[in-house]
């Protein structure tokens, strides 16, 4: 199945969507059928300052806990608040209402570092 | 993901596995599906309120034949085995003597002579090199890890799923009675026994014969639903059932474990006698106890739990548990602080989250 067009992905299984200087982050479709069902999501708190690729969070589906990385670096400006009622929406929705947070790039070089749609396909071909 | 090691093993079953989509994963020697594509919360579903249907053929299952099997037993495990009737099937511990759990087992009693005695997968070789080193008079042991299958269907409406399959009447059995039948003109022994705290049904048949039952119970106009080790873990947790390696261990015997009522003190002598009785005189032993979580941060084994901010044990399991749309655990805890209605804390990744100590069944059925 294709990727959705216009978005980065990372090795780790999120994307990010960069709009501006700003980029939504969430997790790929693999990557919350790989999970199954989500019931918790823990997000950084906005105003955070995440690195490229660190570690900033977990996922956890009902039996295992998944850190979740950050893709690309910058400031947290805003999270998506229905997850905590609701984090089965990542399974619903993973690449639109499914979205967990936004960052104000710190380096949009670092765009480099992620993956097409095409070369993310090709990762997840292998697995 | 898959263990790479050639020795893993497969059931009968594994070709059907892939077929439907499961994710596989190496347990107790075993590659095994720890889910279906609907994923464990509609499997866990599926079991409260219909039927489930499980591959548990990594279990060992042991054959013990002779006039002695009884005493010889009863001499090796906590609760009585000579006093079962043919036809009925117990729960059983088999301990150190240090009053720890080698395994938790179940005996079945198939006539005056042959039994069944099934183990935990990743205790198989510990406990038939256990029994080999205490041989008993008059008992004869065959490993038949491997060679035999079991399929359960597991939920309230298992015995009609099950029933138009087997040559007796199933829906008359009672609730840990087992019997020798056909099943789709296959031998198997049929056994009104489970791990979720449903009604339900295990089925021992030959692995030859494993495939034929499966697909024809999918087969069915109303199906139960494949479910794995997943759900099969958060249902026996909702149940209060111990799983070996979390609620019990080598260290974690059964009277720690609250299944006081399956240790009987009046047999003359079994492995751990002693040291369990001593645990009970003093009294004041660590136990496990159930945790209901106040947020949404699931606990999960080795959290530490914390008392007026002291860490006083750990979290032995612990999962969403969707019956109760709560967070639910198992803790290991000191004596003072397994009082139902104690609040605890319980740290996750840097944080206390608070938990009130609850009696176990988290979850008990309605019928």
């Amino acid at each position: 199945m294709a990727q959705p067009a216009g978005l980065l992905y990372s090795k780790d299984h999120e994307w990010v969507k960069i709009e501006g200087d700003v980029a939504t982050v969430g997790i790929t479709d693999y990557a919350q059928a790989s999970l199954g069902d989500i019931v918790y999501v823990e997000l950084p708190r906005i105003g955070a300052t995440l690195a490229q690729f660190g570690n900033i969070g977990v996922v956890e589906s009902v039996k295992a806990v998944s850190d979740l990385f950050n893709p690309i670096g910058g400031e947290v400006v805003e999270i998506n608040s229905e997850l905590e009622a609701d984090p089965a929406l990542l399974n619903r929705d993973p690449f639109e209402a499914g979205w967990l947070y936004k960052v104000k790039l710190t380096d949009t070089g670092e765009q480099a570092n992620l993956l097409s749609p095409d070369k993310y396909e090709a990762l997840i071909a292998e697995a | 993901m898959i263990d790479s090691d050639e020795t893993i093993r497969r059931t009968a079953l594994w070709e059907a596995h892939r077929a439907l989509g499961a994710r596989m994963v190496p347990f107790g020697g075993f590659e095994m599906p720890v889910q279906y594509g609907d994923g464990i919360l509609k499997e866990h579903d599926a079991v409260r309120h219909a039927a489930g249907l499980f591959d548990l053929s990594h279990m060992a299952q042991f054959e013990l034949r002779g006039p002695g099997v009884g005493a010889w037993a009863d001499t090796l495990t906590v609760n009585n085995v000579a006093t079962i009737k043919p036809g009925v099937a117990r729960y059983n511990i088999f301990c150190n003597e240090a009053g720890g759990a080698h395994d938790d087992v179940i005996f079945y009693r198939l006539d005056d002579d042959r039994w069944l005695l099934v183990v935990n997968a990743a205790n198989a070789a510990k406990m038939w090199a256990h029994l080999q080193a205490h041989p008993g008079t008059g008992v004869t042991l065959t490993n038949r890890h491997g060679e035999r299958a079991l399929i359960a269907i597991q939920g309230p409406k298992s015995a009609a799923i099950l029933g138009g399959f087997v040559d007796a009447d199933i829906a008359a059995m009672k609730y840990y009675t087992c019997l020798e039948t056909s099943v789709r003109g296959r031998p198997a022994i049929v056994a009104r026994t489970g791990y979720t705290g449903e009604d339900g049904f295990e089925v021992f048949l030959d692995s030859e014969d494993a495939t034929d039952l499966w697909d024809a119970l999918l087969a069915l106009a109303q199906p139960p639903l494949p479910c794995g080790l997943g759900a099969r873990d958060v249902l026996r947790l909702e149940a209060g059932m111990p799983l070996y390696g979390h609620e019990m261990t080598e260290a974690i015997g059964p009277i720690q474990a609250q299944l006081h009522w399956a240790v009987k003190f009046t047999k003359p002598a079994f492995i751990g006698k002693d040291a369990l009785a001593a645990q009970v005189a003093a009294g004041d032993f660590s136990r496990i106890v159930g945790l209901v979580l106040d947020g949404k941060v699931p606990a999960r084994a080795g959290y530490p739990v914390l008392v007026d901010g002291q860490n006083v044990g750990e979290v032995r399991s612990g999962s969403l548990a969707p019956s109760l749309g709560k967070n639910i655990a198992t803790a290991l805890v000191p004596a003072a602080a397994a009082s139902a209605g104690t609040r605890i804390g319980v740290e996750i990744r840097g944080t206390v989250h608070p938990a009130t100590v609850v009696a176990l069944p988290f979850y008990k059925r309605s019928t």
